[in-house]
């Protein structure tokens, strides 16, 4: 087995829930009067009580993140211009979509005629009205939204908010205590008090990669987007994201997140100061279900970070990307991304037969109010269907958001104050994984070819087609992809491993070996590499070399199966059988399934007693 | 003889509650005279703010900062101008906040039509002859109701203050303040 990993190019990314099921058994949005509100006399009981209810009590109910409770006519009236003056610049209730050709779950947005009729109201001298008309009040379960789960997590310390200041971006890793693979069908995040967690998303970590970044063990990181690695072929398959007001996203049947043990659960939240100093420790709570995934979505991502380079006093800046999908897909959602000099954000598709549809547009784009938009019913995207995404910055300083005062250049990265042009769409290809081969594949290679031909300086664009054409036993094209990112980055331990991994597969440990010694100068605690280096010295006869390669995959981690079984192998071909068998022990007890682990455990043993020692 | 009655007034419409650290909330059901006569000889400042409004809370450490800032030569109150709050409910709001101002509740409103002010936050400054010179935003943190610069890059309510304790007259004596109505609570 040889080991390479994915850099995925990640951006707080994978979310759940969404603002999908809002209200709960709130009542039904009211039907628009057709006739002009001026005509009579609006009331709360009667005209407001319906829109209040059904758009904005779920936020605006005590221990939510609202301000104040907007559930009665005393609410309503000591804020009755505020509700005015905001539903009319439409900063509430938030919803950042300009309606389009598709319809969206959950749309939080108000009519004019709704907007009109608040108003009117405020108008007449905002009355109460007949209390015959007052609608039942909303009613929104208690605790867990999704009732109790199946197993809570709560972050091991706590992040302590400052009273004041600029947005805050805090990251906790959620070490999972599961022993085995579970499905999970939801995520229900309790943030903390959700007055200052503006947003969260949950990425799913399966090789525990964020851990790097904290000073102490639980101890969280700061930083507004995170880089997560993944294996070379497990693309990322679900949003797993939070936002005030939203009940918790449940999978539909068959599209299940699989979490194994050692997985790794990275919450990142946006918090804004609210005056006081808040202490802040989320909690997670997982619903699991026995049926495992039968449907595979996957999330694909246009972007063009490198393209982003805006002068100072630019207002228009314009950054495009655009993908042609290779296979048809139905797309479930999508998550638009930008920072604080994005101004308007439009995606389109173009089908095959030339027509030309708006996926999505946000006419003045507003970080805060970020989200995941999952579509009422899935878009149907033929094979041949180009996606594009036409973004515009403001980089002026008109752009109250700004993050410079006066404003500088701004490129694209990961700090507050650089930029990003992503655009995440989650998509189910409607073919499953069978025996034609696995549709994510190539439509992830498609992406990875593009993103190449998009940037050919892009080291980790090389470093991933490389990775996907060595997975599916292309060893030429990986070697030559691996060594294009070695052409940028010379000494990067992942690349360097990688072209490792093919030289192995290819037979040639001799080079691979350098390539090794290589990536561990550039990185001594890796361990895939010291897997790789035992393999390609055991594959030369160098056992004793090879033993301590594996004795230092094994320091970094324990808990690998075939890290033990190699290293009992290697010991075994040494003749020091007694810690050969105590290693394929311990290699079986952690994965009971290696049958090489097994065979080798059995020759050891008939050794063992004819051992003079 | 009109300043002898007014003393009067003063001591039966001012109930005064102690508090702990330097808090004291004054409750003002009358004219708006007797905050200005309090204070007379120095600058007065007002923030009129409310326990439920986010955008005065997240200015909470700023008026702090300020009040200990300019010292015993400037007044610095809190208004709250929403008749449904209780004491007890701003008692309890103002050492959440870790305030150690003093405070008013100006229950007919009486401060709110001296200053003109139309939402919380929002600061009005007198000089020590008790001259309105300046009222509206704090500073410039908020564009509109979600429009949020990172740090504000114009300081009014600062400026008015040292203009005033100086006896200058302030570089701008009105703006218009972002955040919640006062009228709402008519």
């Amino acid at each position: 087995m040889i080991r390479a990993g994915q850099i995925v190019s990640l951006l707080a990314l994978v979310f759940f829930l969404s603002h999908a099921s809002r209200g709960l058994a709130a009542p039904k949005s009211p039907q628009e009067s057709s006739k002009s509100p001026t005509n009579s006399q609006i009331t709360f009981n009667k005209d407001i009580a319906p829109i209040l209810f059904h758009h904005c009590a779920a936020c605006h109910r005590p221990g939510e993140s609202a301000p104040f409770p907007l559930l009665s006519y005393k609410d309503a009236k000591s804020h009755a211009r505020q509700v005015a003056a905001v539903t009319q610049s439409r900063f509430m209730p938030p919803w950042l979509l300009e309606p389009g050709e598709f319809k969206f779950a959950d749309e939080l947005r108000l009519s004019d005629a709704q907007i009109a009729t608040i108003a009117h109201w405020v108008e007449q001298g905002a009355m109460e009205g007949a209390p015959s008309d007052l609608p039942p009040s909303p009613k929104f379960a208690e605790g867990w939204q999704t009732g109790t789960p199946d197993l809570v997590i709560k972050a091991e310390k706590p992040y302590l908010l400052p009273a004041s200041g600029s947005d805050q971006y805090w990251n906790f890793i959620f070490r999972t205590p599961v022993s085995r693979t579970r499905w999970l069908k939801g995520i229900e995040v309790r943030p903390g008090d959700k007055r200052v967690v503006h947003h969260a998303n949950v990425l799913v970590d399966r090789m525990e990669s964020a851990r790097a970044q904290e000073s102490s063990p639980g101890a969280g990181f700061g930083g507004m987007e995170i880089k997560i690695e993944s294996e070379a072929f497990d693309p990322d398959s679900h949003f797993l994201f939070w936002k005030p007001g939203t009940a918790p996203y449940t999978e539909p049947d068959g599209m299940a997140l699989r979490l194994d043990a050692g997985t790794d659960l990275v919450l990142n939240i946006h918090l804004q100061p609210s005056g006081k100093a808040e202490w802040i420790q989320p909690s997670l709570g997982l619903y699991f279900t026995d049926q495992p995934a039968t449907r595979f979505p996957m999330l694909l991502q246009l972007e063009n970070d490198r393209k982003l380079d805006i002068p100072p006093g630019e207002k228009n800046f314009l950054v495009t990307d655009e993908f042609t999908l290779p296979e048809g897909v139905q797309l479930l959602a999508i998550y638009p991304h930008a920072h604080y000099v994005g101004k308007d954000l439009q995606a389109f598709v173009k089908f095959p037969d030339g027509t030309q549809k708006s996926l999505i547009h946000i006419p003045a784009w507003d970080l805060n109010w970020q989200a995941v938009f999952r579509f009422e019913a899935p878009v149907e995207l033929p094979a041949g269907t180009v996606i594009s995404m036409r973004y515009r910055y403001d980089n002026s300083d008109e752009n109250i958001r700004n993050p410079n005062v006066p404003p500088k250049r701004v490129v694209g990265g990961n700090r507050a104050s650089d930029e990003m042009a992503h655009l995440w769409l989650q998509v189910l290809p409607h073919s499953n994984p069978g025996e034609t081969g696995d549709p994510r594949r190539i439509l992830q290679e498609a992406m990875a070819r593009h993103n190449v031909d998009k940037n050919p300086a892009d080291f980790e664009a090389h470093y991933n087609l490389g990775a996907m054409l060595q997975g599916r036993g292309d060893v030429a094209g990986a070697e030559k992809q691996y060594a294009m990112a070695l052409s940028i980055r010379p000494e990067d331990a992942t690349v360097n491993n990688a072209i490792a991994g093919a030289n192995l597969a290819a037979g040639h440990p001799d080079a691979a070996i350098t390539y090794l010694q290589t990536a561990l100068r550039s990185r001594p605690d890796y361990f895939d590499a010291h897997y790789n280096l035992g393999t390609a010295l055991a594959m030369l006869n160098n056992f004793a070399a090879a033993v301590e390669e594996f004795r230092a995959a094994v320091r970094l981690n324990s808990q690998d199966a075939n890290a033990e079984a190699n290293l009992g192998a290697a010991l075994a071909e040494l003749r020091n059988w007694k810690e050969a068998r105590a290693h394929l022990e311990k290699a079986l007890a952690i994965d009971p399934t290696l049958a090489n682990a097994r065979d080798n455990l059995e020759q050891v043993k008939r050794a063992l007693p004819n051992d003079p020692q | 003889m009109a300043r002898a009655v007014m003393a009067v007034t003063l001591a039966c419409l001012f109930s005064i509650y102690p508090l702990l650290g330097r808090q004291t909330i004054i409750d003002i059901h009358g004219s708006a005279d007797e905050v200005l006569a309090q204070s007379r000889g120095k600058v007065l400042v007002l923030v009129f703010v409310r326990t439920d409004c986010p955008i005065s809370n997240r200015y909470a450490p700023l008026l702090q900062e300020m009040n200990k800032m300019y010292g015993p030569q400037v007044s610095f109150r809190l208004v709250f101008p929403d008749r449904t709050e209780s004491t007890d409910k701003i008692r309890h709001y103002m050492q959440e906040y870790r305030y150690e101002l003093s405070a008013i509740r100006d229950l007919n409103h009486a401060l709110v039509k001296r200053t003109m002010a139309k939402a919380t936050p929002e600061a009005a400054v007198f000089d020590a002859k008790g001259q309105l010179v300046y009222h509206g935003r704090i500073d410039n943190l908020y564009e509109h109701i979600g429009q949020v610069r990172r740090a504000a890059t114009t300081h009014e309510l600062a400026e008015a203050i040292e203009a005033a304790s100086k006896g200058l007259n302030p570089p701008v004596s009105t703006t218009e303040a972002v955040g919640c109505f006062i009228s709402d609570l008519e």
